[in-house]
């Protein structure tokens, strides 16, 4: 409040706007910090003449007085090592974000998984890229005719698909079998193999024009042995399990080496972080 | 033929894993395992057969390896009759 005279004698009263009393207040309560620490600062270091005054005149003895200013750099360095630790912590989270959207946009420029494919899934009912979109896909090339690693590796992708479907608040994730061998997996061939695996697991097949038009859309390598007397053989291809988003983008993959744990984890992870387009 | 069902599949790999375990305690000599051996083909397919086989001659490949070691093959030797090579270029 500030009080005037005006020149015909009368008294004008005015209100500060109340902006300005929280700067001044602001200011004062500053101000009065800054003299405390300066009037400590004083006490602690003082300096020319005040020094003999004060060492002759102070009261406390000299070795509580070295504990004191003991204490105090004790207690500085304890905070400025906590900032630095902080400071640490933070540049550590921002550098492991900038290495995932690094590697995010290496996958994105591989451009995997960019084309369309049109299959026939196990039920007989043709299946194209557009009915799997705006769900999470884990896919999986391989054949029925396979000894053990097409089983282990759906096995593995059964127990991820469990592991999150575990979780209510994660979206249920669709897994994919695309077979690499179109000559022998029929829709009855496939309808009687993933029935060994998870319930919702969809297996797709084709003529072997569009097996191989989506197994390219991976860069997924395939290659048939030679027959035998019964006309058996094994086809060699690349295993790995093909992490898709609803966008219908390839996000990840994963190789033998990766256990159900870690690639349920590195889901749950791209799922924590999608950014929908 | 049909590809092997779950139960199909789970007895070749039993009776593969019996044959191995005989081969491991008998120092990879086929004499004391053939009945072993007999069961595994009769119980896996014949490409199966063929690919398990190839496989265990990889690991134990694998594990002499990684036990005794291995010497790199050696690369080109540049000698020339015995001259040190710069000094076997000659300018005509």
């Amino acid at each position: 409040m500030r009080v005037a005279a005006k020149a015909d004698g009368s008294v004008l009263i005015s209100r500060e706007p109340s902006a300005m009393l929280g700067v001044r207040r602001i200011l004062r309560g500053g101000g009065g910090v800054l003299l405390c620490l300066h009037r400590t600062a004083q006490y602690l270091y003082p300096s020319g003449p005040e020094r003999v005054l004060a060492r002759s005149l102070s009261r406390t003895p000299y070795s509580s007085r070295a504990a004191l200013k003991l204490r105090t750099r004790l207690g500085v360095t304890v905070l400025v090592g906590a900032g630095f630790l902080g400071a640490w912590w933070w540049v550590e989270q921002e550098k492991q974000q900038l290495r995932r959207r690094q590697r995010v946009e290496q996958l994105r420029t591989v451009a995997l998984g960019q084309g369309t494919f049109s299959l026939v899934d196990h039920t007989g009912r043709r299946r194209t890229k557009q009915d799997f979109l705006g769900r999470w896909v884990l896919l999986y090339f391989g054949f029925t005719h396979c000894p053990d690693i097409c089983p282990d590796e759906l096995d593995k992708l059964s127990a991820v698909v469990s592991a999150l479907d575990r979780d209510p608040d994660l979206p249920r994730l669709q897994p994919l079998f695309i077979t690499v061998d179109p000559e022998r997996d029929d829709v009855s061939a496939l309808a009687r193999y993933v029935r060994d695996f998870h319930p919702r697991l969809v297996g797709l097949t084709g003529t072997p024009e569009e097996v191989q038009h989506a197994g390219r859309d991976f860069r997924v390598y395939a290659s048939a042995g030679p027959k035998d007397e019964d006309g058996d053989y094994i086809v060699d291809h690349s295993v790995l399990l093909y992490l898709v988003s609803p966008d219908g983008l390839f996000l990840d993959y994963y190789n033998r080496t990766k256990s159900p744990e870690q690639v349920a984890d590195s889901i749950r992870n791209h799922i924590r972080n999608h950014v929908p387009l | 033929m049909a590809a092997p069902n779950s139960e199909q599949r789970k007895a070749c790999w039993d009776a593969r894993d019996l044959l191995w375990r005989c081969l491991d305690d008998n120092s990879d000599r086929m004499q004391p395992c053939q009945l072993f051996q007999g069961d595994f083909e009769a119980k896996c397919p014949a490409q199966w057969v063929k690919y398990f086989t190839k496989r265990r001659d990889f690991l134990k490949y694998k594990e002499k390896m990684e036990t005794e070691g291995f010497t790199p093959a050696k690369g080109p030797q540049m000698k020339i009759n015995g001259i040190h090579p710069e000094v076997a270029v000659q300018f005509v």
